[in-house]
C-alpha cells in the first residue's frame, strides 16, 4: 500500500517536473514582454508596457511581420496549389514508379532544404536576380517544403473515392470543373493543414531569409529577431521577449481559426 | 437507340473483359446486363458512358458512332452502384448540378431539381446532405439527378444492390414504373437474376466477357441457350443431369424417358427446373428415384433434396406436401431442356 502511494506520488513528481520544463519558457514568453527589466529567469514582473512602444520604435520590426506574412503567404499558396495538381495526378494517373519517385522526392527534399545546398542556391538566386526579393526567397522555401505536401496531399486524394469524378465527367464537367467542383471541396480539410504547415514552417525559417535578403526591410521577423541585440553582442530581452510575443500571436491566430473551421485531420478522407 | 459492332476491350495485363460483342438496345427498352461477377457486365456499362475506352470496335447512340466522344458529350446519364451523390453538397444541389455544368441559369436550375424531387417523392429533402439520406433516398437522389439532365439514355450499375432486401423489392417496382412513364432507354447492370427478370424488357447474359444469350425474360428462363445460363437463371438452380439416348430412349439418374424425336444417339445434359418436378410416392419408369435428405422452407414451397449414390435432384413441393427426411420419393419432370455440346436441342 504505502509502495503504491511512493510510486504514484513519484510518477506525480515526475510529470510536473516534466511539464515545467516545458511550460516555463511558454511562462517566460507570457511575462517577461510585461517585465520592466527582464532576465533569463521567470518571475512576477515589474508591470510595464513600455517594452512594446520601444518595439514599435524599431523601424523594420512592424515591416518584419508584414514582409513574413508576404513571404508565408506567398509560400503557402504556392505549395498548396503546385501540391493540390501534383497530388491529383500523382493520386489518379498511374505512372510507372510513382512510389519510388515520391520517396525519392521527400528524401531530396531534406537535403534541399539542408544547409548543404545553400552554395549552389545562393548561386542560383544570385543569376536569376533573386537575390533580395520576397519571391526568391517564397520560391526557394516552396521547393523545400512541396515534396512532403504533396506526399500528404496525395493521401488525401486517394482517400476520395474515383465514382464521384467518374459521375461528374458522365455529366460533361471538364478536368479542371470536376477539380473545383468536386475534388477541391472534398479535401478541403487537407489543403488548410497544408496551408498551416507551409506557413509555419515559413514563419519560423531562418538560414534561407538570412541568406537570400539583403535589405533589412525587405527581412521577416525571424531575422529581424537576431538583429536585437546591444553593440556589445549581449541579447536585448526585453525587446527578444516582446518581439516574440508579437510575432508568435498570428500563427497562434491562424491555427486556432483553421483548427476550429476544418479540424486538423491528417488522415481524414470521407466517411461513407 | 444503342448499338455495338465488335465490342472488345482488353484491359492492360491481357484480361479480355469483352469479346467481340455485337448488341442493339431499341428506343425506351429497358434492357439487362446479367452475369456473375467478372463477366464483363459492368466493363460493357462504362464502355458504353465513355468511362473505358474499347480496343476494337463501336458504340453508336442514337446513329452517332460515339466511340472516341468523352463521356460528357454521350448524352447519357450514369446511376453508379455507390450512388456517387456528392458529399459536400445538398440534395438540390446535387440534382441541379448535370445542369449547373450544362450553364442552365441558376433559378431555371432550381425549378428542375424541385420538380424532378417532387416526382421521385423527395421534396422536404432538398436541404439535406448525402450522408443525412436514408439508403432508398439516396437512391433516388441519384436518380433524380439522372433525370434532370433528360438524357436519351440511362446507365444504371447495380442500381439495386446497396439496398437492403426489403426496400430492394419496393425501389425495384419503383424503378419499373418510372423508366416506363419516362421511357427513356435504360441499360442496367446486375449480377441477381431475379432483378433482371423483374425489371427488363430483355436480358443479355453474359460471361467472361461474351454474350451467352440475349432475350425476353420469359425466353432466357425458359429456354435457357446453355448449361450455364440454365444453371445461373431461376431463384433455385436448375437440375442439371448426365443422361444418354439408345435407340430412341433417355436414361437419366434412374429414369427411363422416351427421347424427343429428331435427336441422334449419345451423350447429352438433362435439364429439369426444381419447379417443373412433381414429387411422389410411389415407383415409376419415367421418374428419378432417391431418398429425401434435405428439406428447405421456401415459405408457401419447400425445396426438396434427393439423393441418390451418385446424384443429388432437387424439387419444389407445395407447402405441406413435404415427405420425411429418409423417405424415398420418384420425382417426375413435367418439362425439361436436353443439351448436347453446351447447346440447347
Amino acid at each position: 500500500m504505502i509502495r503504491h502511494t511512493i510510486g504514484r506520488l513519484a510518477a506525480t513528481v515526475f510529470i510536473a517536473v516534466v511539464l515545467a520544463f516545458f511550460a516555463l519558457p511558454m511562462l517566460w514568453l507570457a511575462s517577461a514582454p510585461f517585465d520592466a527589466s527582464p532576465a533569463i529567469t521567470t518571475s512576477i514582473p515589474d508591470f510595464t508596457l513600455r517594452n512594446f512602444a520601444a518595439i514599435l520604435d524599431n523601424p523594420y520590426a512592424l515591416g518584419s511581420i508584414r514582409n513574413s506574412l508576404i513571404q508565408g503567404g506567398g509560400a503557402a499558396a504556392l505549395v498548396v496549389v503546385l501540391a493540390a495538381l501534383a497530388a491529383y495526378a500523382l493520386s489518379r494517373v498511374r505512372v510507372p514508379g510513382r512510389d519510388v519517385l515520391l520517396y525519392l522526392l521527400l528524401l531530396l527534399s531534406s537535403v534541399v532544404t539542408g544547409t548543404a545546398a545553400m552554395v549552389p542556391i545562393f548561386e542560383l538566386a544570385t543569376r536569376l536576380d533573386l537575390i533580395d526579393t520576397h519571391l526568391g526567397v517564397i520560391l526557394v522555401v516552396s521547393g523545400g517544403l512541396l515534396p512532403a505536401a504533396i506526399f500528404i496531399l496525395k493521401d488525401f486524394m486517394d482517400e476520395t473515392p474515383t465514382t464521384y469524378e467518374e459521375s461528374a465527367r458522365v455529366f460533361g464537367a471538364s478536368s479542371l470543373q470536376i477539380l473545383r467542383h468536386i475534388v477541391i471541396p472534398l479535401v478541403r480539410p487537407g489543403l488548410a493543414t497544408i496551408a498551416v504547415w507551409a506557413l509555419a514552417s515559413v514563419w519560423g525559417g531562418f538560414l534561407f531569409q538570412f541568406i537570400l535578403l539583403r535589405d533589412p526591410a525587405k527581412a521577416p521577423g525571424s531575422v529581424i529577431l537576431y538583429t536585437l541585440y546591444t553593440e556589445g553582442g549581449s541579447p536585448r530581452l526585453e525587446l527578444i521577449s516582446t518581439f516574440s510575443l508579437l510575432y508568435s500571436l498570428p500563427v497562434v491566430a491562424m491555427y486556432l481559426f483553421v483548427s476550429q473551421r476544418y479540424g486538423f485531420r491528417f488522415h481524414g478522407g470521407i466517411k461513407r | 437507340m444503342i448499338s455495338l459492332h465488335g465490342l472488345t476491350k482488353v484491359f492492360p495485363g491481357g484480361v479480355r473483359a469483352l469479346d467481340g460483342l455485337d448488341l442493339t438496345i431499341a428506343d425506351g427498352e429497358f434492357f439487362a446486363l446479367l452475369g456473375p461477377s467478372g463477366c464483363g457486365k459492368t466493363t460493357l456499362l462504362r464502355t458504353i458512358a465513355g468511362l473505358e475506352t474499347p480496343t476494337s470496335g463501336s458504340v453508336h447512340i442514337n446513329a452517332i458512332d460515339v466511340t472516341t466522344l468523352p463521356p460528357g458529350r454521350r448524352d447519357v446519364a450514369m446511376v453508379f452502384q455507390d450512388y456517387a451523390l456528392f458529399p459536400h453538397m445538398t440534395v438540390a444541389d446535387n440534382i441541379a448540378y448535370p445542369l449547373r455544368i450544362k450553364k442552365v441559369p441558376r433559378p431555371e436550375r432550381a425549378t428542375r431539381a424541385a420538380e424532378v424531387a417532387r416526382r421521385l417523392s423527395l421534396p422536404g429533402l432538398l436541404h439535406r446532405r448525402p450522408a443525412q439520406l436514408s439508403g432508398g433516398q439516396q437512391q433516388r437522389v441519384a436518380l433524380a439527378r439522372a433525370i434532370a439532365c433528360r438524357p436519351t439514355a440511362f446507365l444504371f450499375d447495380e442500381p439495386l444492390s446497396n439496398l437492403d432486401a426489403r426496400l430492394r423489392l419496393e425501389a425495384r417496382t419503383f424503378l419499373k414504373r418510372l423508366q416506363r412513364e419516362l421511357a427513356v432507354t435504360t441499360v442496367f447492370v446486375t449480377h441477381d437474376q431475379a432483378e433482371a427478370l423483374a425489371l427488363a424488357d430483355r436480358i443479355a447474359v453474359m460471361s467472361h466477357g461474351r454474350m451467352i444469350q440475349v432475350g425476353t425474360p420469359a425466353e432466357v428462363f425458359q429456354r435457357p441457350a446453355t448449361p450455364f445460363v440454365a444453371a445461373f437463371i431461376g431463384s433455385t438452380p436448375m437440375n442439371l443431369l448426365p443422361g444418354h439416348i439408345t435407340s430412341g430412349t433417355l436414361h437419366v439418374a434412374g429414369a427411363t424417358l422416351p427421347a424427343p424425336a429428331g435427336i441422334a444417339d449419345g451423350d447429352l445434359v438433362y435439364g429439369a427446373r426444381p419447379e417443373y418436378l412433381e414429387l411422389l410416392l410411389q415407383a415409376r419408369p419415367d421418374a428419378f428415384p432417391g431418398t429425401v435428405s434435405v428439406l428447405e422452407n421456401l415459405g408457401t414451397s419447400t425445396l426438396v433434396t434427393l439423393e441418390t449414390d451418385d446424384t443429388l435432384i432437387q424439387a419444389v413441393v407445395p407447402e405441406g406436401d413435404e415427405p420425411p427426411v429418409g423417405t424415398p420419393a420418384w420425382a417426375l419432370p413435367r418439362r425439361s431442356l436436353l443439351y448436347r455440346d453446351g447447346r440447347l436441342l
